[in-house]
């Protein structure tokens, strides 16, 4: 049995061949849901669920308010709202103001999954353009989860990871091939 | 600023008890990040706002305004727009006259996204249009009908998909200019509705949590977009059951991209794209 519960991902510039990436290593039947929260530019509001789902072995869905969270399915927060987790795991959106000029925005994400899942959650922050999603990592490692940042050196957009390394001590800073082993070997019984 | 469950409990019924406002049934997440909002805003700790909202009433009407979202736009889902143009609206379309209410309309922007469809539809004139909200400022908003230009330059993108272009024929396109329905005026930063729109609709205050209809007509399509998610499975019970005792048979309620009907209510309509008929 895996002692984790979820996995969370967050990204912006340079992270959808990082998300590809993972999405096509890791096994069909993933035992965690895993959530992405990914910036996108404000016209590729459509297409990008289709664009990941193409070589993942998981199903990836754009999830509906108050749908129940499940093993083996990627959860893409859907343009123009903010993805929440609940505590009954279950995805609650908002349309509430950008946060970090950004909707979805990653702290929000990870702030609510670090509720939820506290140290049963891996957070996982990749290449990006901005700093969301460092105030959210930092939220996963206050609760005990695993915290996970992409090499700043890998990246092709470093400012986010570089924010996420600043005002956290995580616990792995990865390349992509090590995050994929990382999440394989953590599901192992 | 950390709201604890705590905080949380007191803020919500002390509203209860000094009001007919009742957040006892939103949506815990989007609320909580809201009132840490507006206890930042106010530099005020929990003690402190509650005892204000207690005993200033203009205050705590102020505060429930702050507290819901209230965010909107033109066209807001473009491929929502084009279903109604071209599936759902048409069906009406040999009414003698056709009853709308968009309910939880905010700002007004989707009221007004509706009418102009209509208006290309040629079936504006018969359509009677009712426009409620909780908080009384954004309906002021909504009536006026303007709006800032320099955030909102994504208005013009939806108009033209939804509005210039067929996306069932590319080769179709439609040369409809923005200034037939709306004014954009960049050195005052406005974009201003015509007033043909601004004076059609009916804008009246209603509280989906505990409000019958206020409108005192049965309608063929319920707009209501983006609210329901600030709800629990309860209040949206209560919102279905509504909405389903005033639509006419076969009328249609659209609601956000991402919401659903789910639970008893499910069965009480039948989905056909974006909408959900009354059966």
């Amino acid at each position: 049995m895996s002692t984790y519960k979820a996995v969370i991902i967050g990204g912006s510039a340079g992270s959808f061949q990082v998300v590809t990436k993972i999405l096509s290593s890791i096994p069909t039947g993933f035992p965690l849901p895993i959530l992405l929260c990914l910036h996108r530019l404000k016209h590729v509001r459509s297409g990008f669920v289709e664009a990941l789902s193409l070589k993942s072995n998981i199903p990836v869905i754009e999830p509906n308010d108050k749908d129940s969270l499940k093993p083996g399915i990627a959860y893409l927060a859907p343009a123009n709202y903010h993805m929440y987790v609940e505590l009954a795991n279950r995805i609650a959106l908002s349309t509430d103001d950008p946060v970090n000029h950004s909707r979805p925005a990653i702290d929000l994400s990870f702030i609510t999954a670090a509720n939820a899942y506290r140290q049963k959650l891996i957070g996982i922050i990749l290449s990006g353009a901005n700093r969301d999603g460092a105030m959210g990592l930092k939220k996963v490692h206050e609760h005990g989860g695993t915290t996970i940042v992409q090499d700043p050196a890998e990246c092709e957009v470093k400012t986010m990871t570089e924010a996420s390394l600043q005002i956290t001590q995580v616990n792995y800073v990865y390349r992509s091939d090590e995050i994929i082993n990382f999440l394989k070997k953590s599901v192992r019984s | 600023m950390v709201v604890t469950d705590q905080d949380y409990q007191i803020f919500i019924y002390a509203i209860k008890s000094s009001s007919n406002y009742d957040f006892t049934e939103y949506s815990e997440k989007s609320l909580r990040r809201r009132l840490a909002k507006v206890m930042q805003d106010h530099n005020l700790n929990i003690s402190s706002l509650v005892n204000k909202v207690k005993s200033d009433k203009k205050f705590l009407e102020q505060i429930v305004k702050e507290i819901t979202v209230n965010t909107t736009e033109l066209f807001r889902d473009p491929q929502v727009w084009q279903n109604l143009r071209y599936n759902i609206l048409p069906r009406f379309k040999n009414n003698s006259v056709i009853n709308v209410w968009h309910a939880g309309c905010s700002t007004g922007q989707e009221v007004y996204s509706l009418m102009i469809l209509l208006n290309e539809l040629e079936m504006f004139e018969k359509t009677k249009m009712y426009a409620t909200d909780l908080n009384t400022d954004v309906l002021e908003n909504a009536n006026k009908g303007e709006y800032k230009y320099r955030f909102n330059i994504g208005y013009l993108d939806n108009f033209d998909k939804v509005i210039k272009e067929n996306p069932y024929n590319y080769d179709e396109y439609y040369d409809i200019p923005y200034d037939k329905y709306f004014t954009i005026d960049k050195s005052r930063d406005i974009i201003k509705m015509n007033d043909f729109l601004t004076q059609k609709p009916v804008f009246k205050k209603q509280d989906l949590v505990k409000d019958e209809n206020t409108l005192y007509v049965k309608f063929d399509l319920i707009l209501c977009r983006n609210v329901i998610i600030y709800f629990n499975y309860n209040l949206q019970n209560r919102v279905f059951d509504l909405f389903h005792r005033n639509l006419y048979e076969g009328g249609g309620l659209i609601l956000g991209m991402h919401e659903t009907i789910l639970g008893n209510y499910s069965l009480k309509y039948k989905k056909r794209g974006h909408a959900y008929f009354k059966v």
